[in-house]
């Protein structure tokens, strides 16, 4: 793996630049909390390093809550994304599997991909609900991000993951220089801190090589107790970063509006027959849990959780999906 | 790989022509503005511009590309503005998707095929598929219900069936009124009185899912195994591409990884006749 470092300030000014040319968002922390935002010179001094982990996930950057899918597109900026944590970053690989697919390539999807740099930040530290290394995920990115960053010692350190992310490196405007072996080393030590805390945190949570057993087992009892302060409001689906599903929205002149959607709402499954598999809350309920630890296990990856733990903190009937998984198992 | 297509821009298509089934279900003669190929058993997404889409297996000839047919129950919110078009509209298709029938494999078998109400609309694509290639196949036996003989649509295709070299085909209907002189029952009745070599058969299975259920415990019953057993499932397919969520069954996306599957393929996957 490849290393460069940048002074803080040299970064920051160097950020500042590129804003005519690119769209960049980042991670910000404020009085309202941590979150995605829309880099201005004004915020970057509030770029957050190092640190789980904004309020929602990177997925509405590639998937927007709704948009015209048949209208033409106009050209974008290149955009540059800051400061992702490794769960957003692993999440996309399940949103590639899906939206990339070699039958059907969402455009759109595609060229958002194309468009962004990814550049992920090493967490150093965990937040409330944080699981991460549960699921096998490690709280730092190593693959699908074009760069990883961690702030350190007055300095930006950046770790290279993709030709892109080293032709970023190479093309901006102040020189990188190579990171000293104690710096790595402190690095290397932030990232077994986080580990450790992790595990502390998160002992007796079945890991994901349990938890497709584990739901596919449960019963019915367990799904109508944890279900019943269910509103279906839909909002873990929501604010989740591998939970992808939209409806198809038609609009006069055979336009089509593709609008975030989610299997906690009533109806979705329903056919015009009137059969509904979904129909009764404990079921969709239930299905988001087959759906994330044993169906697109099955078809696509390990896991389509990445542990980032949003859905606990999102849900307003307090379901907290880890005590499902500790009662079980 | 369509990299550049927009896989969620419809076709559009003319109407030109709307043929009355029955009381509930009319077919949609359509003229894609662009050559429209599909295999018998894929679907469409049929579109009324500005009202909402849904998932349709052409009923057509799969060896006609330059219009299709579209058999619509009325059943919803979007059927019900499509059976109030006439011709001379436009609707939109997006398609074909999903896997078909595969038809090659039919070769030199007996096909069983039961069907139940709306469910002929494929599966009269699936018998022109088959009589285009009768000269490789041994049998088609058709099995059909319907619940009255109202219901019962595509009624000249009977008649035309049983006079194909190869070709048998039967009916029923659970309700029959004062001029109806064949069967009378559930559709897996017919299955009783069909002579099939089960050992060189595959069976084909389309209807409502009651029937479907029932139709294939029937079939296990006589003695086919479950690859031989091809169903035709029905969820709720919005996009078609894979992508959507809305018919998943299990692991599957019943639009790109079937709509056809084999029972062998579902049987472990639970809930499937919801």
């Amino acid at each position: 793996m490849q290393y460069r470092s940048i002074i803080k300030e040299e970064w920051d000014k160097a950020l500042e630049q590129m804003l005519s040319s690119h769209d960049v968002f980042a991670s910000v922390s404020n009085e309202f909390g941590q979150d995605y935002e829309h880099i201005k010179p004004a915020n970057i001094s509030g770029i957050t390093y190092n640190k789980p982990k904004p309020a929602t996930s990177l997925k509405n950057f590639f998937l927007p809550v709704r948009e015209n899918v048949t209208g033409k597109r106009t050209s974008e900026k290149p955009r540059i994304i800051i400061g992702i944590p490794n769960c957003d970053i692993e999440g996309l690989s399940l949103l590639d599997d899906i939206y990339l697919d070699k039958d059907f390539n969402d455009p759109f999807y595609r060229k958002r991909r194309e468009n962004t740099l990814l550049v992920a930040s090493d967490c150093f530290g965990i937040a409330e609900h944080c699981h991460c290394l549960s699921y096998g995920i490690n709280p730092w990115s190593s693959r699908i991000a074009d760069l990883a960053v961690v702030s350190m010692d007055g300095k930006i350190i950046f770790r290279i993951i993709s030709g892109k992310g080293e032709d970023f490196i190479r093309n901006i405007p102040v020189s990188g220089l190579p990171v000293e072996k104690e710096l790595l080393i402190a690095v290397e030590k932030e990232h077994s801190a986080t580990e450790s805390l992790l595990s502390e945190a998160n002992k007796g949570l079945p890991d994901y090589k349990e938890t497709g057993r584990i739901v596919r087992e449960a019963r019915k009892e367990t799904w109508e107790k944890y279900s019943a302060r269910c509103v279906s409001c839909g909002a873990c689906a929501t604010i989740c970063p591998t939970c992808t599903c939209f409806l198809l929205i038609d609009k006069p002149g055979f336009e089509k509006i593709k609008q975030l959607d989610a299997c906690q709402y009533p109806g979705f499954e329903r056919v015009a027959g009137g059969e509904d598999g979904l129909y009764e809350l404990h079921t969709r309920f239930r299905n988001r849990y087959m759906c994330k630890y044993v169906w697109k296990p099955q078809k696509f990856q390990p896991v389509a959780c990445t542990g980032c733990g949003r859905c606990i903190e999102a849900c307003i009937g307090k379901i907290n999906k880890n005590e499902l998984f500790m009662e079980l198992v | 790989m369509q990299a550049d297509k927009n896989i969620y821009k419809p076709l559009r298509a003319k109407l030109t022509e709307v043929i009355d089934e029955s009381p509930l279900i009319k077919t949609f003669v359509l003229v894609p503005e662009e050559e429209f190929a599909f295999k018998t058993g894929q679907f469409i997404e049929l579109s009324v511009d500005g009202i909402g889409e849904a998932p349709f297996t052409p009923s057509s000839s799969p060896v006609i590309t330059d219009k299709l047919e579209v058999t619509v129950m009325k059943t919803g919110y979007v059927t019900e503005y499509m059976h109030n078009l006439k011709p001379g509209a436009y609707m939109g298709i997006r398609g074909p998707y999903g896997r078909g029938y595969p038809v090659e494999k039919f070769f030199g078998k007996q096909v069983l095929i039961l069907g139940g109400g709306c469910g002929l609309a494929p599966i009269r694509s699936l018998l022109y598929a088959l009589e285009h290639v009768k000269d490789n196949l041994e049998k088609v036996i058709l099995c059909y219900g319907s619940k009255t003989p109202s219901d019962c649509i595509y009624k000249p295709l009977f008649n035309r069936l049983n006079k194909i070299d190869k070709f048998e085909a039967y009916r029923t209907v659970d309700k029959p009124d004062e001029e109806w002189n064949e069967s009378v029952g559930v559709a897996t009745k017919l299955l009783d009185k069909i002579k099939v070599d089960i050992n060189n058969s595959l069976a084909v299975v389309c209807g409502p899912p009651i029937m479907m259920k029932f139709g294939t415990i029937r079939i296990l019953e006589m003695g086919y195994r479950d690859e031989q057993i091809y169903l035709s499932m029905e969820k709720n397919m919005s996009c078609g591409l894979g992508k959507c969520g809305h018919c998943m069954m299990g692991k599957f996306f019943v639009c790109k990884d079937g709509p056809v599957f084999t029972y062998n393929e579902l049987k472990d996957t639970p809930d499937i006749w919801k």
